[in-house]
């Protein structure tokens, strides 16, 4: 009998509960679309993040007095199997003649692994062609800078010389970063140990570690504790800054959602509070058969409660193409749909609807002697 | 000898500064038909309304089937009126959105399950077989009140309250009311009915009569 009158209910009103599916339906695709987006937001988020570069460096103790390390550290890096680890770039910073022996000019060589660098700062500006391979011999890249002063251009030879060894290399492309890369010559860590006679050394590591403010300090601890021996610092603006604005992000997306449940309820509330108009003398008529408050509460907040289930099914499938929408408009890919979400907005859309059914529970008070008087 | 079905002691209620009833007594026996007249604000509605638990009296004791009904607990009011009354009304007062049938089985399922071959049976009784699956307003004003008095019997109530259930029907129709009422009394049911009309009145077994909320008279009918 229950769900016989609940479906007559349903049936008897449909106009004006059409009007609260608009707005929960409405209420819950928002609200989907905004939690799957901040369930994927981290990812999403960081791996944009990652475009503007390192963001943990691990260099020599300076009390130690050594200019380099041993490069062996990196396999110890990759044994430490860390999912938020973009990255690992080992620099060997050399200062060698660039020309010719009687026209050499200084410039800072920079010996790293080409594939690890283009990972870590995709965002250069490339004139020319990027190296993919890290044990290239042959060619190199030079900054802007190095290249106006040196004329150099993709295709060109450049010989590097240090102390009696050289290294002949072709230019493959021209960077442009706007930092201090401009003023460097990049060619893979082999070459530069070669030249300068430091096999297995480097001068630092730069990693590119993804994820929140608490994810990025347990790697700087995980690390700390896997090198004592070493510096592990880390890139202080960019790691903050991006925690911040991560967590910032955050919370306008939960604030949003918040906001959007209140207007859910709102636009519940309007039409209840006309429904709990008609549906009195209803009430009361049943409480004057027999109905406790309880029995006859429950078929008007079940009302409610299967506005908010439909709404929030409807709202939720819509969410999920909405959220995958935005990833592709903002982040340019598609956002997965997490489940989490379907029964969190469903739960969220029950009780929003709760909620807004206000003037519906306050039917309960109805006295029936009242309602027979016609006050 | 049986106890009274119903004795009404000295009952008082006040709405504000307005007396509706004032130090009414009076006792029904089981199986009587009482007819309750009066002019308009006698207290009549009131007096039905404390014996059916949807009010209580300021003073007073309302004792139905030995339930001293002016002291009950909410709850125990409302197991009351799912239990021990059936009510008829003269607005009829039947859920709309729900069909002849339902309507019938909503005062079983407050009472403990909803049987919808019972129902069916009781509208049959009240010759509205046809009808089960109408909605009240497919229905004419004689057969919403038939509906209604099959509903207040399908849980067998102690006590028949019929607030002018001929009021709002006309004469064709409320002949098919009556002789419904007659027919309960017949079998043994217990009817108090409020009613402007004579000669309602004098089918019943006695007339209690108000007027401005005090108890004037009560009339044995010669029946």
């Amino acid at each position: 009998m229950f769900w016989r009158v609940l479906w007559r209910l349903l049936r008897a009103s449909s106009g004006r509960l059409a009007l609260a599916l608009v707005a929960v339906t409405s209420g819950a695709a928002v609200c989907a679309a905004l939690l799957n987006l901040n369930l994927d937001a981290t990812d999403k988020l960081t791996s944009e993040f990652r475009s503007l570069g390192a963001n943990i460096v691990i260099s020599p103790e300076p009390s130690a007095n050594a200019e380099t390390m041993d490069t062996s550290l990196l396999q110890n890096i990759s044994a430490l199997r860390a999912p938020e680890l973009i990255a690992a770039a080992p620099y060997l910073y050399i200062s060698a003649q660039a020309g010719e022996r009687e026209a050499g000019v200084p410039v800072i060589v920079a010996g790293t692994w080409f594939d690890e660098v283009a990972r870590m700062n995709s965002w250069w500006k490339v004139d020319g062609q990027w190296i993919s391979d890290r044990g290239e011999r042959t060619r190199c890249m030079v900054g802007q800078q190095v290249a106006r002063q040196l004329g150099l251009a993709p295709g060109k030879p450049l010989l590097l010389r240090y102390g009696s060894r050289e290294a002949p290399l072709q230019v493959s492309g021209v960077v442009t970063s706007g930092d201090s890369e401009d003023n460097q010559v990049f060619v893979s860590l082999a070459v530069a140990q070669e030249l300068s006679g430091l096999a297995g050394r480097a001068s630092l590591v730069q990693l590119s570690v993804r994820g929140t403010s608490r994810v990025f300090e347990d790697m700087i601890q995980r690390l700390s504790l896997a090198f004592p021996e070493l510096s592990v610092q880390p890139v202080r603006q960019i790691a903050a800054a991006e925690g911040r604005l991560l967590e910032r992000i955050r919370g306008l997306l939960f604030g949003t959602v918040f906001l959007i449940l209140v207007l859910t309820s709102l636009g519940v509330l309007a039409t209840t509070a006309g429904l709990a108009l008609e549906r009195r003398r209803d009430v009361g008529l049943m409480k004057a058969l027999g109905g406790s408050v309880r029995e006859v509460m429950h078929f008007f907040l079940a009302e409610a409660i299967a506005i908010g289930l439909a709404g929030g099914v409807l709202g939720a499938a819509v969410g999920m193409l909405l959220a995958d929408w935005i990833g592709r408009r903002v982040f340019s890919t598609a956002v997965e749909p997490r489940l989490v979400v379907f029964p969190v907005t469903l739960a969220l859309m029950v009780l929003a609807t709760l909620a807004g059914a206000l003037p519906l529970r306050l039917l309960g008070r109805v006295r029936p002697s009242e309602i027979f008087r016609g006050e | 000898m049986m106890p009274p079905l119903v004795q009404v002691e000295g009952i008082s209620k006040k709405y504000g500064a307005l007396r509706a009833l004032e130090q009414v007594s009076f006792a029904v026996t089981a199986g009587e038909w009482i007819a309750i007249m009066g002019p308009s604000g006698s207290g009549k509605t009131t007096l039905i309304n404390i014996l059916g638990g949807l009010d209580r009296p300021t003073s007073g004791r309302a004792i139905v089937d030995a339930i001293d009904v002016s002291v009950l607990a909410e709850r125990e009011l409302t197991r009351y009126r799912a239990e021990k009354v059936g009510f008829v009304f003269q607005q009829f007062h039947l859920i709309p959105y729900l069909s002849a049938v339902e309507n019938v089985m909503l005062a079983q399922y407050f009472h403990s399950v909803a049987d919808e071959a019972e129902a069916a049976e009781a509208l049959a009784r009240v010759g509205l077989g046809d009808r089960l699956r109408h909605l009240p307003s497919q229905l004419s004003g004689g057969e919403q009140q038939r509906v209604a008095i099959a509903r207040a019997l399908i849980n067998h109530p102690k006590l028949i309250l019929a607030d002018e259930p001929t009021g709002n029907l006309d004469e064709a129709n409320e002949e098919i009311v009556l002789q419904l009422l007659q027919e309960l009394h017949a079998a043994g049911d217990t009817i108090l009915l409020v009613t402007h009309s004579p000669a309602i009145g004098r089918m019943a077994d006695r007339r209690i009569e108000l007027a401005h909320g005090h108890l004037v008279q009560i009339v044995a009918n010669a029946n």
